[in-house]
């Protein structure tokens, strides 16, 4: 085999008796750099010291949690390269049978027992994609999607063995970049040379992005019906309905998934919360305690699993068991986001069992925390309604008017802060109002200062959108107009080193929060003109 | 059932697994090397068979490389039969074509491994396109099947050749069924040329 001693290769087995003979066939089989592991933990160790070429997993990693978990865990956070290569070894294909959602899949499985001459074999395969896909996964990495979609026309031409894996990844990065119609267009090529699955859900996605929601639903249950193994496609529905306000639909869609599987974390998130909010406490109770012991000694769980077990527990009047819960929680997640959820959760459990003193406590000790505009939005979302049970409505709709403001272009937060509302006793109409209301206020805001900057009052319009954008640091409208307005200062009221550093300050936060922003091309034309 | 089951098969492949990376240390451990892949992939067939009966089987197509796939298959034999000579031939091949990975190698992994131990010198495996359908061959230089396994074409379970259950035949069978597209479904068919011919055809 070419080259495989340059290559870092993690093995991660539970069982003595595997790693000792994985460690030796790998070895006698040129792989001079590897490293074995038993645990998880020590992977996570591992990975964050070292970038892998190849990781070999186990499915079953004993009690703690599987290796699907893992890659998830490993894939949603960014923890390995795109182009690293994920083999899980299992002992039965059944494993195989369920598909997930394809970034987040396995790029082979090996069936245990296998020889060294196959794995060699694979691994060969495997190494030559990887070369194969560099240059995209490259710009995958940097979620340069409209590079991705470059790289992959160049090599589409060819129409060699990886075509149809190239069509796939054309397809999400089109979607990504927001060329919505283009990528319905390539899903419906690929659904000609072979009705796949996955194209059909890719054609699914661009459906709801162009309004055809009533297609996308029919699509999403052909797929399930032809197979009833797609994990991702239910998934989708799910979230379909959800967003439709069907939250019943939307939960038994996913207990119809969790007979298939069980389920990752962020499945079984998502069914907790939506029993949560259709009132069916008892299966988010059941559901949310089962996971969290079954992953005790995994880094898969966060502080919010514990405060949606709580709740549950609440809800269903036994207060001491969810109060309980969140001490328990309150000992290993000792971060600022995690405290304030598991406070506010504190409060409301507190209030719910008619401890008004120690929930006013609790809330106070929780909203010192000062600066909300850090706080990501679920933590704000958990004070306010731990704000609306002890009646300070006042403090409670403040806290989601920022919540609002600081992501006036997610649904998907609107929507939650809409269900805490409701949840408070506001009615759907009223809900609804006061989103759009804070929404028009940030977006005159924003506007005013663009208007201001227009009118030449670039001093009037720094001080407004900075001051804006430091109670909103999440809004990247006003960040990037904050941004281009103190640029255009510099170009035209002259430059100074004070005045470059805020205004390049402020185009590193928002390069950071949004690597491609159109906004910064406007930003680096405006900075390119000044003088060096 | 199923879940005693599965139990009992994790941890006997384990220590299969074990057992097939020690003998690999060996060079001249091949013949105890087939036998425990042999012994695993009854389990695995095992369990297949269960899954077709209680209508559970799922096919996953997605787009495979033939030319991949079979060299991924045949170095498995190639390591544990060292004295037959294994070609594949592949010019022929769609550069991607559509079915369940898993499940063909199955299939296919159970006629290569008769086809070894009733071959005299060598085997030949192609993969090419006949009739719109993708076609998986399998041919040995070997004796050939047997009338009643002729007779059967792995629609029941049929003893081959003096030894075995016939039910890997039966599954490559049921697998190939399984691949469908529109009203067309795959199928295998055997015979004699004069050695064991193996064919999956797939839609």
């Amino acid at each position: 085999m070419t080259k495989v001693s340059d290559k870092w290769v993690l093995v991660i087995d539970d069982m003595e008796g595997m790693r000792s003979q994985l460690r030796m066939s790998l070895s006698s089989s040129g792989f001079a750099k590897l490293h074995v592991v038993s645990t998880i933990k020590e992977a996570l160790e591992r990975i964050s010291l070292h970038q892998y070429d190849v990781i070999l997993c186990d499915y079953m990693l004993g009690d703690s949690t599987d290796g699907q978990q893992f890659l998830e865990y490993l894939r949603t956070r960014d923890l390995i390269h795109r182009n690293t290569i994920f083999v899980m070894i299992t002992a039965e294909q059944s494993y195989e049978r369920v598909v997930t959602a394809s970034e987040c899949a396995p790029d082979d499985y090996l069936l245990k027992p296998f020889t060294a001459g196959q794995f060699n074999t694979r691994l060969e395969k495997l190494l030559d994609r990887q070369d194969y896909f560099t240059a995209i996964d490259r710009a995958s990495d940097k979620k340069n999607w409209a590079q991705v979609i470059v790289e992959c026309d160049k090599l589409l031409v060819a129409k060699d063995k990886y075509f149809v894996d190239l069509c796939k990844i054309k397809g999400a990065a089109l979607i990504r970049d927001k060329r919505v119609a283009q990528a319905a267009a390539l899903y419906r090529e690929i659904i000609a040379l072979r009705p796949l699955a996955w194209a059909k859900l890719g054609l699914a996605r661009a459906q709801v992005l162009l309004n055809e929601k009533e297609e996308a639903v029919r699509l999403a249950r052909e797929i399930l019906d032809e197979t009833p193994q797609f994990m991702a496609a239910y998934d989708f529905l799910s979230r379909l309905m959800a967003e439709s306000g069907d939250k019943k639909a939307a939960l038994e869609v996913l207990q119809s998934a969790g007979r298939v599987s069980p389920g990752t974390m962020s499945r079984i998130r998502e069914v907790s919360t939506l029993a949560i909010s259709t009132g069916q406490h008892e299966i988010a109770e059941k559901l949310m305690r089962a996971t969290l012991q079954k992953h005790k000694h995994s880094p898969v769980r966060q502080a919010d699993d514990f405060t949606v077990l709580s709740r549950a527990l609440m809800h269903q009047g036994k207060t001491d068991e969810a109060l309980a819960v969140v001490k328990d929680a309150q000992k290993t997640f000792t971060d600022p986001h995690s405290s304030v959820l598991l406070g506010a959760t504190e409060s409301r459990v507190h209030r719910s069992a008619g401890n008004e003193m120690l929930a006013l406590a609790a809330l106070d000790k929780v909203m010192q925390v000062g600066e909300l505009g850090h706080l990501p939005a679920d933590a704000v979302m958990a004070m306010a309604d731990a704000c609306f049970a002890l009646n300070r409505e006042e403090d409670a709709i403040r806290l989601l008017r920022h919540a609002v403001q600081n992501h006036h272009e997610d649904t998907a937060i609107k929507g939650k802060v809409h269900d805490v509302l409701v949840a408070a006793g506001k009615d759907t109409a009223e809900a609804s109002a006061m989103i759009a209301n804070s929404t028009s206020e940030v977006v005159l805001l924003n506007n005013d200062g663009v208007k201001k900057a227009q009118a030449g009052q670039l001093n009037e319009a720094i001080q407004l959108l900075c001051e804006a954008s430091d109670s909103l640091p999440n809004n990247l409208q006003i960040l990037g107009n904050a941004a281009l307005v103190m640029a255009l200062d510099l170009l035209r009221n002259g430059q100074t080193p004070e005045k470059l550093a805020k205004c390049l300050a402020r185009r590193e936060s928002l390069v950071i929060k949004s690597p491609h922003n159109p906004k910064l091309e406007q930003i680096d034309g405006v900075l390119k003109q000044l003088k060096p | 059932m199923n879940d005693l089951y599965t139990a009992v098969v994790h941890d006997v492949k384990n220590q299969l697994a074990e057992l097939a990376l020690r003998l690999g240390k060996r060079k001249d451990a091949q013949h105890e090397m087939a036998m425990v892949m042999g012994a695993a992939r009854r389990l695995s067939e095992m369990l297949l068979v269960y899954q077709d009966a209680e209508n559970l089987l799922q096919v996953n197509t997605d787009s495979v490389s033939p030319e991949d796939f079979l060299a991924i298959l045949t170095a498995e034999y190639r390591e544990m039969f060292p004295a037959l000579t294994i070609i594949v031939v592949t010019d022929r091949a769609p550069a991607c074509a559509f079915f369940d990975d898993a499940l063909v190698r199955l299939a296919l992994s159970n006629a290569l491994h008769n086809a070894c131990r009733h071959a005299r010198t060598a085997i030949c495996v192609s993969a090419y396109q006949d009739e719109g359908m993708l076609v998986f061959s399998i041919v040995d230089d070997g004796e050939g099947f047997s009338e009643d396994v002729l007779a059967a074409q792995g629609r029941t379970p049929t003893a081959s050749r003096g030894t075995g259950t016939g039910l890997g035949l039966h599954l490559a069978h049921k697998i190939a069924l399984r691949h469908r597209l529109n009203a067309c479904h795959g199928t295998i068919r055997l015979s004699n040329e004069p050695g064991g011919c193996f064919r999956m055809f797939l839609p």
